[in-house]
């Protein structure tokens, strides 16, 4: 947030932003900013934002400002990024369990413009799941337990 | 008479050895003695003190000619670890048939017989060589032992240093923030302490921290993530129950605010739309997403991906299953509406499959 990041702060703000970013990767990052972890991939994000700015638009959202929002990707550990283009959600197999979203910060800023470079060739080429290019060591592991089950 | 080859002139000679009262082969004999000489004159030096010191492959092991004997002599002695400087070339200058061979080169040549003293080394000063060289010795281990024992007690010093560092660092650290992972922090400590370059300034322990959990993260990444609880599933779906995404979701206020934003400056609106236009007409046309039409009205069943991520078996049945809930009667109506619609309604041209 501190790092001149755009934030959205209500559902309307982030119901806009995905019906009108056009031709870019939209990413979402949701968790807190107080978190450590959070800290870090806030980081990396402003960091690669200026170069990405023709690829992606990068917004912060807080989890506890849009429960719908927390609700629909089942956010359980933060923070959760979520790609977009195009109004249309973006799945990434990462070769973790949940290939709806990004769990956990990336380990170098090179990690995270790699896969934004990915996510917008495949959605050009009309795919909507693409394979992640990031080594799998360093996606950071988690347990993803599903409650329904 | 016959064939005579002279080692010093490096010469055959057929006149006997006549040549060797000549001049050219005198003063080429000076020459190779004073040569010699110099070599036996620092070895003499260090019979009284002799020179032990480790031993460096690269200039120890040295040869020298002994042109009395014509055979190649080792310079110093050495075992290995420590040499002895020019204990080679002593220690052969002692045994007899050196003696026999320098007199036999005098005879022979015809040198200067004053010289001839200097090239023999006698068995007292081979005797007294022998003693300071043991001397010289355990001076020498000695010497070393203290060395490493000053080297031992630095790096003890050091890493007392380290450590008190360490915990100067983590002491204000335990106190500010007790509730992160503390276990994996003060765990990795040891190995990390090599991180700590530049002790001592406490204003560095902040940025220290940021590495140290830097360095923590990726020793056990799953540890470092907040978990922030169970969504509740039971009213509304999910992203993985392939439910309606809450930007599709019409809200009460959506009609009233789109109506005063539109009467925002039309004009200069319309003219970036056909500025963007341009930008789109360039992209590749079979992206995802190309023919979105941004303006056609969305109703509940626009999205028909059934999600079922955990199911295995064919489409069709998670179709069939997610139809079951939805209810057959209302799938039914809902059948009939759009069957009329269809035609003048657009559509996503991935959105076929109903």
């Amino acid at each position: 947030m501190s790092l001149f990041l755009p934030k959205l702060s209500c559902k309307k703000d982030i119901d806009e932003v995905i019906k009108t970013v056009a031709e870019k990767v939209l990413v979402l990052r949701f968790g807190r900013d107080e978190d450590s972890v959070c800290l870090q991939l806030d980081e990396i994000l402003s960091k690669t934002s200026h170069d990405l700015s023709n690829m992606a638009s990068i917004y912060i959202v807080d989890v506890d400002s849009a429960p719908v929002y927390t609700r629909y990707f089942d956010i359980s550990y933060i923070p959760s990024t979520v790609f977009f283009f195009n109004g249309q959600h973006m799945k990434v197999d990462y070769g973790s369990p949940d290939h709806t979203k990004f769990v956990g910060s990336f380990k170098t800023k090179q990690d995270f413009m790699d896969l934004i470079e990915v996510i917008y060739r495949g959605a050009m080429r009309g795919k909507m799941i693409v394979q992640s290019p990031i080594d799998p060591q360093n996606i950071p592991k988690y347990d993803l337990l599903y409650h329904g089950i | 008479m016959g064939a005579f080859y002279c080692a010093i002139c490096r010469q055959t000679s057929f006149s006997g050895k006549a040549h060797i009262f000549g001049k050219s082969h005198q003063s080429k004999l000076k020459v190779v003695l004073v040569k010699f000489l110099e070599k036996v004159k620092e070895a003499r030096r260090t019979i009284k003190t002799p020179q032990v010191e480790k031993y460096d492959c690269t200039q120890h092991q040295r040869r020298f000619w002994c042109y009395c004997c014509g055979v190649e002599v080792e310079r110093d002695v050495t075992d290995g670890n420590l040499t002895v400087l020019f204990g080679g070339l002593l220690e052969h200058m002692a045994t007899p048939e050196h003696r026999k061979g320098t007199h036999a080169f005098w005879w022979e040549n015809k040198a200067d017989p004053k010289l001839k003293g200097k090239f023999i080394v006698t068995e007292e000063e081979s005797e007294r060589f022998k003693t300071e060289v043991a001397k010289a010795l355990e001076s020498f281990e000695e010497k070393e032992d203290e060395l490493i024992k000053q080297q031992a007690t630095l790096i003890r010093a050091r890493e007392q240093h380290r450590q008190e560092v360490l915990q100067s660092l983590t002491e204000p650290e335990t106190e500010l923030e007790p509730s992160n992972s503390q276990d994996p922090c003060s765990s990795v400590e040891e190995p990390s302490s090599s991180h700590v370059r530049t002790p001592g300034s406490n204003e560095q322990a902040g940025h220290g921290r940021v590495d140290r959990m830097v360095a923590t993260q990726w020793a056990g990444p799953g540890k470092g993530l907040t978990f922030i609880g169970y969504q509740d599933l039971s009213n509304s779906g999910n992203v993985h129950t392939g439910a309606i995404p809450p930007w599709l979701q019409e809200e009460p206020q959506e009609g009233g605010s789109r109506a005063t934003e539109q009467e925002i400056g039309p004009s200069l609106q319309d003219f970036l739309k056909q500025k963007e236009q341009e930008k789109l007409k360039k992209l590749p046309p079979n992206r995802v997403g190309a023919n979105f039409d941004h303006s056609s009205q969305t109703d509940a069943n626009w999205l028909p991906s059934f999600g079922r991520v955990w199911n295995s078996g064919r489409r069709w049945q998670s179709r069939h299953q997610f139809r079951e809930e939805e209810g057959q009667t209302n799938k039914r109506k809902r059948k009939r509406d759009h069957r009329s619609d269809e035609t003048k309604k657009p559509t996503l041209t991935n959105n076929e499959h109903n």
